[in-house]
């Protein structure tokens, strides 16, 4: 019989798997332009839909956008919906008890059709509601990253 | 009754080793959206989407979730077909079943993968059940893991291939130099078709045989490259067919079978299947079926081309002859003569293949697309100069999934 110890523990694979994901060239625009405090949406020249990040082909008309069709949004807009989230994960699959409740939305910001969701910071869960005008706040330092965009506010 | 279906368009990406400038769901559109302008079929005439691409590949786990609105199918069904190393293949036989049955007229399939995306070879070869596939195989053939590991490196499909090479060279009396012809073949191929990734005009079987040899048989210039890239097809039922197209590419006969071989259920796992790699009774069987739905008796006489799913060039040769276009142990000496050149009697992978392009979801359907190119007398370049009544494509899914045969022709069948 064999003891204990002659079995192997198998604790990792012989090989990594890690991944570098293409955003495409929309979405770097986006990113790079974060550094200058910008935001940058599209306007669909077939059906005139505004997509928050920008993207290269219209899922509602089928058109091709192009560079061209790039606009600047003003980093304000309307709370469409949220909810408050009061568990995180701890980056190693494990749930952890947040100290404070967060708020996540989904904002539409001005001039776009698109929703995108965000932090909502500097006001009490109980005082959220549906239409409530947020105001885009950066970090200190904006460096072309999406952690430039630190969170929304009420504005 | 099943209706008649054809492949009236094609679109595809250019393939090569870095797409950066376009995420998954973009590079899958642009194949989309050149298909459909091939085929002059607008959107609105789209009724459902076949899609597909290695299963855990790329690392999104349900990228048809992500790309389905950039390929114009919101509202639309869309089913995502996911048969390992065969996937392409299965997309595009998966287009033909709702065309077939009546239940919807024009079907967009497309199939891609995105090496580019994954950070390692690791990434790409190493999601567990095809790392672990390999691990048996090797296991069942006694590799040790140093060399399975440098084989991942080439290729998942490798630690496979060689052993399947040898067996083959063993029956056959095919030599290593043959392998060279035929890699020296695909790149030639390759640079006559402006789609494919690794070209190399002139490439002699001498060039090939300077390579470093990794793994025997295979040296460098034998292997397949990791290709980013996208192909799609629309399919239509007959009348639309007749309408669009001049020379519609007739779906006639299709079949998908495995074996104990695939199945690893091989001798040394106690099961009782075949041992040797070569053996390929999954692609045998399903060329026979295919053959049969198809009306054609003898495929040597039948069958004008074939594009073959060989990510290694021993592979060119053993389905060539699974698929029944020469007799057993003779496609070495049909290449040696030159008769599966582009100019050929049998030309073989005359787009130079998977040989030469491998974005491995998308590689069994690009066998597809090419046939449906040579019927359609779309293939510019590397069009074949013989005409092109009836082809076959291959599809091949490494040690663990199905072989697909589709026989594809310039008239609806029997
Ligand atoms: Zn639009």
């Amino acid at each position: 019989m064999k003891s204990e110890s002659e079995i192997i523990d198998v604790k990792t694979l012989p090989f990594t798997a890690n991944f570098i994901w293409a955003t495409g060239f929309m979405m770097q625009r986006f990113i790079e332009e974060l550094a200058s405090r910008k935001i940058l949406g599209v306007k669909c020249p077939g059906c005139g839909y505004t997509y928050v990040p920008p993207r290269s082909r219209c899922g509602k008309c089928y058109a091709k956008i192009e560079e061209e069709n790039l606009v600047t949004l003003s980093g304000k807009g309307t709370l469409v919906s949220y909810t408050t989230g009061h568990v995180a994960l701890d980056g190693q699959g494990n749930f952890i008890d947040l100290q404070e409740p967060a708020i996540i939305g989904a904002i539409k910001l001005e001039d776009a059709d698109s929703t995108i969701f965000m932090p909502i910071e500097g006001i009490e869960p109980r005082d959220v509601v549906e239409g409530l005008k947020v105001e885009l706040q950066w970090r200190e330092e904006t460096k072309g990253e999406l952690e430039d965009i630190r969170c929304f506010k009420p504005a | 009754m099943k209706r008649n279906a054809a492949i009236i368009g094609c679109g595809q990406t250019k393939h090569s080793s870095k797409r950066r400038d376009v995420n998954v769901a973009e590079m899958v559109s642009e194949a989309v959206y050149n298909a459909l302008e091939d085929a002059q079929v607008s959107m609105r005439e789209v009724d459902a989407f076949i899609v597909g691409n290695m299963p855990g590949f790329g690392g999104i786990a349900q990228p048809e979730q992500w790309l389905g609105d950039w390929i114009g199918a919101a509202g639309k069904p869309v089913i995502r077909i996911a048969t390992g190393g065969t996937t392409g293949g299965s997309v595009g036989q998966g287009a033909y079943y709702p065309v077939a049955s009546g239940l919807h007229d024009v079907v967009v399939a497309v199939a891609w993968e995105k090496h580019s995306d994954s950070k390692e070879a690791g990434a790409t070869s190493g999601l567990l059940h095809v790392g672990l596939g390999n691990l048996f195989h090797a296991a069942s053939y006694g590799l040790n893991l140093k060399n399975l590991m440098a084989m991942s490196m080439v290729g998942a499909a490798a630690g496979v291939a060689v052993y399947q090479a040898v067996f083959y060279m063993h029956r056959s009396g095919c030599t290593i130099e043959h392998f060279d012809m035929v890699a020296a073949k695909a790149r030639r191929n390759a640079a006559r078709n402006k789609y494919a990734h690794l070209q190399w005009p002139g490439c002699t079987p001498e060039d090939i045989a300077e390579t470093e040899l990794l793994a025997y048989p295979f040296r460098y210039g034998h292997i397949c490259p990791a290709s980013d890239g996208a192909s799609a097809i629309v399919v239509a039922e007959e009348n639309l067919a007749r309408k669009k197209a001049r020379r519609p590419a007739w779906y006639k006969g299709l079949a998908s079978y495995s074996d104990e071989e695939n199945q690893l259920q091989s001798e040394n796992f106690g099961g009782v299947g075949v041992l040797d790699p070569s053996e390929q009774r999954g692609c045998w069987v399903s060329a026979m079926k295919a053959y049969a739905m198809a009306g054609i008796k003898d495929p040597q006489k039948e069958i004008d081309m074939a594009e073959l799913y060989q990510p290694f060039p021993s592979q060119e040769l053993i389905f060539a002859e699974r698929l029944g276009l020469f007799d057993e142990g003779t496609a070495w000496m049909a290449l040696e003569k030159g008769e599966t050149d582009i100019n050929g009697r049998m030309p073989l992978d005359p787009s130079g293949g998977v040989n030469a392009t491998n974005a491995i979801g998308s590689s069994a359907m690009q066998r597809i697309l090419e046939c449906a190119l040579q019927i359609m007398g779309k293939a510019e370049e590397h069009q074949v100069p013989k005409k092109v009544s009836n082809a076959v494509a291959h599809g091949w899914g490494g040690v663990t999934n199905y072989s697909t045969v589709t026989v594809l022709g310039d008239s609806p069948g029997r």
